[in-house]
């Protein structure tokens, strides 16, 4: 083995290369960077499957929102919103009232991860035509909602 | 050009505008309902018999007079509709819907022209399209629903 010192390397950034994506403006740097859990989520409210119709419409009126989510143990069953009401409720209340909301609720509703990008609850909303939009942890919990009013807040933010 | 400037100078009439439901004063909130049913729309514009928008009525409307009286469906759309609505007119920057629908807390803005007649509806659906239309390379790219990686997950 030889004594001898060994001549330094000269260091070599392996960044020295990269080129980071280059954004039109900040609101296209926000849909890909800012994650799902930036836009605003909470607070959200549940119900559970069993609530009867009547009482879940009550809760949608007396809280003055649109929507609500239906969950077991943090488990998301179902988004029960005011678009069920017109469709499902309002002209059919006295035979429908007093079933369980799982009934009439929007039952495998389209989630988001806290961790996807904002992009994606945005991609729900205007691809599949979800108006809300549940959050879940990577542990497939309910930790959030996120409405129209809340990606315009996050787009006005930006824009 | 960024989506900043677009916004700005952009006219409102560039977004897909959605054809307004439209429903009589004397017609039943059931009738406007089947209407906004048909049409997969969450509000209905009332007009008098010139085709003059007097009012709106809106889903979240219903929700709030179904809990005090079901039987509600059955009377005038006039009678519950609320007779100011915010509007934009078609000429009117985009920036502007954005600022309409954070500021006034609404979904819906009617779109007016130059004379003050409808001409269609705007809102937070409107807004988001032209966005997504904007960044396809975004949004239009992502995965639409989760899927547990955990439940799915093959292999060893």
């Amino acid at each position: 083995m030889s004594d001898k010192p060994q001549p330094e390397e000269e260091f070599q950034d392996p960044l020295a290369n990269y080129d980071p994506k280059k954004y039109a403006d900040r609101l296209e740097q926000a849909l890909s960077e800012e994650t799902v859990a930036t836009v605003e989520h909470v607070p959200y409210e549940v119900i559970a499957p069993e609530t009867t119709v009547a009482d879940a419409v009550k809760k949608l009126a007396g809280l003055h929102i649109a929507c609500l989510l239906v969950e077991k143990d943090g488990d998301l069953l179902g988004v029960f919103s005011d678009r069920d009401v017109l469709k499902k409720v309002a002209l059919e209340y006295d035979q429908v009232a007093s079933k369980p909301v799982s009934e009439v609720m929007t039952d495998d509703p389209i989630y988001v991860y806290e961790t996807d990008s904002a992009a994606a609850a945005l991609a729900v909303m205007v691809v599949a035509g979800y108006r809300h939009v549940p959050v879940l942890n990577v542990r497939n919990k309910l930790i959030g909602i996120v409405s129209p009013q809340r990606v315009t807040s996050f787009l006005q933010k930006y824009a | 050009m960024g989506l900043y400037e677009n916004l700005r100078n952009e006219p409102v009439k560039t977004l897909a505008l959605r054809k307004p439901v439209t429903a009589g004063p004397e017609d039943t909130i059931r009738q406007a309902v089947e209407r906004m049913r048909a049409q997969r729309l969450g509000c209905v514009i009332v007009v008098d018999s010139d085709q003059k928008p007097v009012g709106m009525f809106t889903e979240s409307m219903l929700t709030q007079l179904l809990t005090s009286n079901p039987k509600v469906v059955d009377e005038p759309v006039s009678k519950h509709m609320a007779e100011h609505w915010p509007w934009v007119r078609a000429t009117d920057p985009i920036h502007d819907v954005l600022d309409g629908l954070h500021l006034k807390n609404v979904r819906f803005l009617c779109v007016v022209d130059e004379n003050d007649r409808l001409i269609g509806l705007t809102g937070q659906k409107g807004l988001m399209e032209y966005v997504a239309e904007h960044f396809p390379g975004q949004v239009m790219v992502q995965r639409i629903g989760g899927t547990s990686v955990g439940d799915k997950r093959e292999g060893a």
